[in-house]
């Protein structure tokens, strides 16, 4: 019961850490902790077997989205 | 899904697309996206759209990875 | 229903009016922008209960995205 709101509150706040953050390269690891908390969030909120495949499905897709950006944006940074 | 949680997840969505549309930079821009998408998602699910949610979360890295090509281009 | 139906047509509104009045005049910011009307318009389809409208559009907004950005390179190398 306490598991969802908690996660919930976990991703506004990563959500606004990411926002107001100046530096680009520091907004990163907010993402990714929005990222994790989204991923739990949708095994919490539905009980249906598929939901485990869909936040694998979103993990994997969030986690190499966040990685091409860092990759794309260390490669501009080092040029 | 009760209304604190859709007010939560709501306002995750309102913040990444107003970011998103605020911020200058390229790379923000698309970290700002990614937030966009991450509150969409839980609305989706809630309403029992699991084909579509596991769509979304496959489709929306590969648009963007696409975008990451022409702004590498454009920014060097 | 009317929560998502809501916020959707706010997410629309942002989008319609950063896709307009874009701030760096460029066409990458453009297309960026154009992302975010998007998802609000996915947001505002899921009020209405149409799974096959739903993964058309999702498939087809990618397809698009390609479409541009495959012009947009064909273009710099062109000029």
């Amino acid at each position: 019961m306490i598991a969802l709101p908690l996660v919930a509150v976990v991703a506004v706040v990563a959500a606004l850490r990411a926002t107001f953050e100046r530096n680009t390269a520091r907004k990163l690891p907010y993402v990714n902790v929005l990222n994790f908390a989204i991923a739990a969030s949708i095994v919490l909120l539905l009980d249906h077997p598929l939901s485990l495949v869909a936040a694998a499905a979103y993990f994997v897709g969030s986690t190499l989205e966040a990685n091409a950006i860092a990759s794309t944006y260390a490669g501009a940074r080092n040029q | 899904m009760i209304p604190a949680l859709e007010i939560m997840f709501g306002f995750i969505a309102l913040v990444g697309g107003v970011s998103a549309a605020l911020i200058l930079d390229y790379y923000g821009k698309l970290i700002s996206l990614g937030i966009l998408v991450a509150g969409v998602i839980p609305f989706i699910v809630d309403r029992g759209y699991l084909d579509v949610a596991i769509t979304v979360s496959l489709i929306a890295p590969i648009a963007t990875i696409f975008v990451l090509r022409v702004v590498r281009r454009a920014d060097a | 229903m009317e929560a998502t139906f809501i916020l959707g047509l706010a997410i629309l509104l942002i989008g319609v009016l950063a896709v307009a009045f874009v701030r760096p005049k460029t066409y990458v910011a453009r297309l960026i922008n154009l992302e975010i009307p998007g998802w609000g318009l996915l947001l505002v389809m899921l009020a209405y209960d149409e799974t096959l409208a739903l993964l058309t559009f999702i498939a087809v907004t990618a397809i698009s995205t390609f479409v541009i950005v495959r012009l947009m390179e064909w273009r710099d190398e062109s000029c």
